[in-house]
């Protein structure tokens, strides 16, 4: 088993854990830090599947502004920032859903070569150019979507309301 | 160059996208289901990167680009989720979604 793939377990493993600790502990800022922890290791999964751009760009959105926008949803919305939440136990049908759909996406990928297979690495100028031109569209659908979602925020979040 | 399993990252996500499913059915707290639609997301983001990687020609740079309009689709749908948290929190003094029953009959 070459280093890569211990790397790759090991992520791998990371990820289980702090996606699974960070929705069942129960105080709201723990939630962040794990799920943080959890931001951060997927970024190193990117690094590792020789995607550097998308790694940086993982680390800057979800690690950074996305855990700084929920820990200041936290902070607005209570008045002991570190009360506990009431305990939601684990459900059957919830839980049997997610075990059924787990297996259903395993079971529909199909056939998959077994064995290790080469992670291909691109030069990042190639990756602006197909971002810019080949994928310029969704880009542009990208811009007017966020400037809807200001749009929309302000409005939702304006003074005044009722 | 380095040689990774694919059927592990197929596993990875599809457990990814479990947990993130489990999460948005059973929390109550609509931060917690934003955190879990996160974690579901990123599940599948990661599929388009890997599938990209492993592919040959140039797919795996669309692959790439297809990631990057898909993080910040996810940092927008963040903000104006937290914008309804506001909002709710402002109307009812609660973010607990089973209080949210202005349209019910």
């Amino acid at each position: 088993m070459s280093i890569e793939e211990l790397a790759f377990l090991a992520l791998a493993a990371v990820a289980l854990v702090t996606a699974v600790a960070a929705l069942l502990v129960r105080e709201l800022v723990h939630t962040i830090l794990w799920v943080a922890v959890f931001f951060v290791d997927i970024s190193a999964i990117y690094f590792l599947l020789e995607a550097p751009f998308l790694g940086v760009l993982q680390l800057g959105v979800y690690a950074g502004a996305v855990t700084v926008l929920l820990l200041f949803g936290i902070m607005v919305t209570r008045k002991k920032i570190f009360s506990r939440e009431a305990a939601t136990g684990i459900t059957a049908v919830p839980l049997a859903l997610a075990v059924v759909t787990f297996i259903f996406i395993v079971a529909a990928v199909g056939e998959l070569p077994q064995t290790s297979q080469p992670v291909r690495s691109y030069d990042p100028t190639f990756l602006s150019e197909n971002l810019f031109n080949t994928n310029g569209p969704w880009l542009l659908l990208l811009g007017l979507l966020m400037m809807g979602a200001v749009a929309g925020s302000i409005y939702l979040v304006r003074e005044g309301r009722e | 160059m380095t040689d990774l399993p694919v059927v592990g990252f197929v596993a990875l996500s599809a457990a990814l996208f479990a947990i993130g499913l489990f999460g948005i059915l059973t929390r109550r707290n609509f931060i917690l289901i934003l955190i879990a639609i996160e974690i579901a997301m990123n599940a599948a983001i990661l599929n388009f990167v890997y599938f990209g990687a492993f592919s040959g020609g140039t797919g795996g740079l669309t692959g790439q680009a297809i990631a990057v309009v898909l993080i910040g689709f996810a940092a927008t749908e963040v903000a104006v989720g937290l914008a309804i948290v506001l909002a709710l929190n402002r109307l009812k003094g609660t973010i607990n979604v089973a209080q949210a029953t202005d349209l019910k009959l």
